[in-house]
């Protein structure tokens, strides 16, 4: 299954130059762990040494922070949509 | 052969490159390169071709060292750059100083990180290792940060002897290392104690920017949260070195930045207190003592007829090694002055940048650029 993955601007350049493109997946979990594999400089702008999601970060599935799924075995359809964003943090 | 003169300068919101000629008169303003990103340490490096290095982060994606072979245009992160292990418990925040090694290390750089830590490169950046000896000095439970962050802000690598290394961390203090960064040793004494609250009598200095004589690498020099203070013995032992400098009853000389020009000239510009932390009644003054005279003097006077309500940062002075040499320092209000006269006159250049957090010049063959 084709989803799109979205990034910040700011991120673009770990992503070949692209804040959007397209990825192959056939689970939300798959879709995870192939974009972080295919981009290891967005896993460090994303996940701090520990191996959590840094402080100000959101990574999404659709509308849903990953972090609110109990499980990420999911299957994906036409139209999902993975994103990072900055977590609005105040201000 | 004629030289370019380039002025890096890293601000909470990307990189400016100023270039000049030899003259340093006029100045021509490109950027901003990494928009975004803050750029706590920049470094031209001529080694090797040229290569820019910029240590970047951002308060919600972190750190990575960068570098631009096309001085600005075009920049690559470094996949393989510091980087703390999931089990040291430390977390990598910033990128505060990249500096280059000895004159016989031509590949080599080293990185001084927040939290507090050194990691060192020996092929041109590529590939970076920290110096674990200093995480894990028997001090370390000891350590604690300063206002801007536990930062190792100044590492010294003598040009004559590359196995010995200087670090200053801020709020922890000064370490030395005689076998190239693989055992430490604390140098604080001497230097005034900040209240941290921790029990190691060996840390717990707040230390802001530290430099070497150029003639002389025994012979270093310091802001301190407490005062200025000087060593002649490679860090052994430490002196006030503040004739001239009481700016107010009862308060200590209070700064952040520090630097020496090739003929040993220092500078420093005093704040009005560690509480105010601001130009004493907007009076934008720089400090200047040559290293054999008796005392500090209020050598310039910026801006004469204007006020100026800021700071200046600990790495947003530097001096350059032209002849006359020239000497440069940006604001947290973004404003970049440069003295081609040991400090007396100043010229503001052109721009209104955001908040300055590095000022490094690069000086380049004329030819190099073209």
């Amino acid at each position: 299954m084709r989803i799109e993955i979205g990034v910040p601007g700011l991120l673009a350049d770990c992503t070949g130059g692209r804040a959007k493109f397209p990825l192959e997946a056939d689970t939300l979990k798959e879709a995870v762990e192939r974009l972080f594999a295919d981009y290891p400089m967005l896993k460090r702008h994303v996940y701090d040494e520990s191996g959590k999601v840094r402080k100000h970060v959101l990574l999404c599935y659709n509308k849903d922070n990953l972090d609110w799924l109990d499980n990420w075995e999911i299957p994906l359809q036409p139209g999902d949509k993975l994103f990072v964003m900055q977590l609005v943090s105040g201000g | 052969m004629a030289k370019r003169v380039k002025l890096l300068v890293g601000t909470n919101k990307g990189i400016f490159v100023y270039s000049s000629n030899e003259e340093r008169k006029d100045w021509k303003l490109s950027g901003p390169f990494l928009s975004g990103w803050e750029a706590y340490s920049v470094l031209g490096d001529s080694r090797n071709g040229h290569a820019l290095f910029a240590g970047t982060s951002h308060a919600a994606y972190g750190p990575s060292i960068r570098v631009s072979y096309d001085f600005g245009e075009s920049w690559t992160q470094i996949e393989d750059g510091p980087r703390y292990s999931e089990e040291s418990g430390f977390s990598l925040n910033r990128i505060w100083q990249l500096v280059k090694g000895a004159p016989t290390q031509p590949n080599t750089l080293y990185a001084g990180v927040e939290e507090a830590g050194i990691f060192v490169s020996h092929d041109r950046g590529i590939t970076w290792k920290e110096l674990s000896g200093l995480t894990s000095h028997p001090t370390r439970p000891g350590w604690f940060p300063g206002a801007g962050g536990m930062c190792l802000h100044t590492i010294i690598v003598d040009p004559n002897r590359p196995q010995r290394i200087w670090v200053a961390i801020s709020a922890v203090g000064v370490f030395r290392s005689d076998d190239g960064g693989e055992t430490w040793q604390a140098r604080n004494a001497g230097l005034a104690r900040v209240p941290t609250g921790q029990p190691f009598d060996k840390v717990g200095y707040c230390i802001h920017k530290m430099v070497t004589d150029p003639d002389n690498t025994d012979n270093l020099y310091m802001q301190e949260h407490c005062g200025v203070f000087r060593s002649e013995d490679g860090g052994d032992s430490w002196i006030p070195f503040e004739e001239g400098l009481t700016l107010r009853e009862g308060d200590e000389p209070f700064g952040f930045p520090f630097c020496v020009s090739p003929t040993g000239d220092l500078f420093i510009i005093p704040l009005e207190s560690s509480e105010q932390r601001s130009m004493r009644d907007g009076k934008l003054l720089v400090y200047r003592r040559h290293r054999d005279e008796g005392e500090w003097l209020p050598i310039g006077d910026v801006l004469p007829d204007e006020q100026r309500h800021v700071s200046v940062l600990r790495d947003a002075m530097s001096v350059d090694s032209m002849d006359p040499y020239g000497i440069y320092f940006g604001t947290t209000s973004g404003e970049l002055f440069c003295s081609l006269d040991r400090g007396v006159n100043w010229q503001r250049l052109p721009g209104q940048l955001s908040r300055i957090l590095s000022v490094k010049p690069w000086i380049l063959e004329a030819e190099d650029e073209d």
